[in-house]
């Protein structure tokens, strides 16, 4: 029964976000059409009536509100996202060309953060309030403040640029069709390094303070003592017994944090070059190409909130008060 | 006499600070300084080329100069105008809508708290940087507009907090007395509930201070900021625009300086937020 709630309230998201997409290019003062031709390079605001015409009717706008909106639906459910301007290709097929280079680094950064976050928790909540746990706390709150962009820009210029031991940008070197399996595997990692990092080490904390706070109060439990005067090993009590049962509120945040964390990947991938969702969503930015943005804005939307859904299940999953 | 009274009060508030805490309290008074007297610390103007493009710092133009010669300390010293300004009037705004509809929302409870959280849930629920970007562009960049952007989503928290903190103490004992003494919502939110919702408005101000700042850098880093003031996520865009970046020593000076303006600032604010929640909270 809750779960069905939950799913409904998505639902409910969902769709004010649907009109949210369709509503705000018609409802902002000024005709759409004006907007796209007046915000060009050399500001020329004349539209040729042959495009004038493709663009009305590209939006419908000749159509009843309802009516364009009806269509909209039909487009979405479809899974036509509309036609890019630019490349003068269909929206969906662009993102999902780009998809999977998003994919791979917001999935290796929770994959990173995940583990080392929490690993990082349980030690500073076995020495809390040591000098260990305050190095470690400190150092954390620095990282976590810092956005990812910021750590990502420092890190081209010292380790790519001066150091020159990554590449500049990109996902993947130019002519590589003579590379093999395994050094093409190599060379995909060897791009992705840095802008992992620095998605990670900006979200590590997050990861942190929520595992360590989890430990502290595991650690306070009557099993702690006993495995304690069972005379197990530190290490044995914090994985096997801490750790393990600290873990509920992490992975939930863990699927809960993915919306911020695309956020984060927007611009890191601006800072590399690397060819994801987000430099694609700059570069329609830049060329007011809107069917493009609103396609990634919808594609990354649906993605976070399905984050947010699996969130909502795990958690209900993992805790035993709910089953 | 008040006078001192208000220092040895201060004095004795500071004493409980950790030292980067008091250290971080300095850097923001330096930047509020820079930023509210940028005309004339400034020596160069910020927005007319003052000197050849791109020369290292050193002399007269201690930051160097960007690709057109502009003085890149006056442009730093601007930029903090911009950051603050938008950090703080973000923050405020937020924390006042965030109040009225939190304390709307507790107080009167019913369907109009069951519709506002569920408002809120949903706001939440959307992932940000993509839905400012995409509003952004609508919208078209200037200062207000980004200002406008990042109230609608920050409020949320506030009035998440402030709603809690207000269906507890609506039915303390002395606030149901107050109220049969026929005290108003109004009266009863001046008097009973600010003093007890200060600190945690504080804490919730500081932290949307800084939010707001690294959302305004990320907009203008990808070109949607207002072009026409240039802060320091500007600079940036600008910077990185320019071909030869990686390959020059350019980036010692026309990255690093603007880098280190973004991260002191918002790792100062950081530690502000960790000490005033020590000082209202003696359990953590």
């Amino acid at each position: 029964m809750i779960i069905v709630n939950r799913f409904l309230e998505y639902l409910l998201t969902f769709i004010i976000i649907i009109s949210l997409n369709f509503f705000l290019p018609r409802a902002l003062p000024g005709d759409p059409l004006i907007q796209l031709t007046a915000d060009t390079y050399d500001g020329v605001l004349k539209m040729t009536e042959e495009q004038r015409i493709y663009f009305r009717d590209y939006y419908n706008l000749n159509l009843p509100m309802h009516e364009q909106y009806f269509h909209y639906l039909r487009n979405l459910l479809r899974l036509d996202l509309g036609k890019s301007i630019i490349y003068n290709m269909p929206v969906a097929e662009i993102i999902l060309k780009k998809l999977h280079w998003t994919s791979f680094l917001v999935l290796s950064s929770i994959f990173i953060t995940t583990i080392f976050g929490s690993i990082l928790g349980a030690i500073s909540a076995y020495f809390r309030n040591r000098p260990l746990d305050r190095v470690i706390y400190t150092k954390m709150i620095v990282l976590s403040e810092i956005p990812a962009f910021i750590l990502g820009l420092i890190f081209l210029f010292v380790f790519a640029a001066r150091l020159k031991l990554f590449p500049l940008y990109g996902a993947y070197s130019y002519y590589h069709d003579h590379l093999n399996t395994f050094q093409h595997f190599k060379d995909i990692i060897h791009h992705a390094v840095l802008p992992v990092i620095s998605l990670s080490m900006a979200r590590i904390g997050s990861i942190y303070f929520l595992a360590r706070n989890s430990v502290v109060s595991v650690m306070g439990k009557k099993y702690i003592t006993t495995a304690t005067a069972k005379g197990l090993t530190k290490q044995r009590i914090i994985v096997k017994h801490a750790l393990r049962n600290a873990m509920l509120p992490v992975v939930t945040r863990v699927f809960l944090s993915i919306g911020a964390l695309i956020g984060g990947t927007i611009l890191v991938e601006n800072v590399f070059a690397y060819p994801g969702l987000g430099m694609l969503m700059q570069e329609a930015v830049s060329t007011r190409d809107y069917p493009l943005i609103q396609g990634i804005f919808l594609i990354v939307t649906l993605l976070t909130l399905s984050a947010n859904l699996i969130a909502d299940l795990v958690y209900k999953k993992l805790d035993p008060r709910f089953s | 006499m008040v006078l001192n009274n208000i220092s040895a009060n201060i004095e004795k508030r500071l004493r409980k600070w950790s030292i980067q805490g008091k250290f971080s309290l300095f850097i923001i008074m330096l930047y509020i300084i820079v930023a509210v007297f940028a005309p004339y610390i400034s020596i160069y103007p910020h927005d007319i080329s003052s000197a050849p493009p791109l020369i290292p710092p050193g002399g007269k133009h201690f930051m160097g100069t960007d690709e057109l010669g502009y003085d890149l300390w006056s442009q730093i010293a601007y930029g903090a105008r911009i950051s603050l300004l938008i950090g703080s009037l973000t923050s405020i705004l937020s924390v006042i809508i965030g109040s009225i509809i939190g304390s709307l929302s507790g107080y009167l409870g019913g369907w109009i708290d069951k519709l506002i959280m569920r408002l809120v849930d949903i706001m939440i629920s959307i992932p940000e940087l993509p839905l400012i970007i995409l509003l952004a562009t609508f919208l078209g960049p200037s200062l207000i507009n980004i200002v406008i952007v990042l109230v609608i989503f920050s409020w949320t928290r506030t009035a998440r907090i402030v709603r809690a903190q207000v269906m507890v103490l609506k039915n303390m004992n002395y606030v149901t007395s107050a109220r049969t003494y026929g005290a108003s919502a109004g009266y009863l939110l001046r008097v009973h509930f600010l003093k007890e919702l200060f600190p945690v408005l504080a804490i919730n101000a500081v932290r949307l201070v800084s939010k707001a700042i690294i959302a305004e850098a990320s907009l203008s880093f990808l070109g949607l900021g207002d072009p026409t003031s240039k802060s320091w996520g500007l600079i940036l865009n600008h910077a990185l625009g320019f071909s030869g970046i990686y390959h020059t020593d350019f980036w010692k000076w026309w990255v690093v300086f603007p880098w280190l303006a973004i991260s002191l600032l918002v790792i100062s604010l950081a530690f502000i937020t960790r000490d005033i929640e020590k000082l209202c909270d003696p359990n953590l």
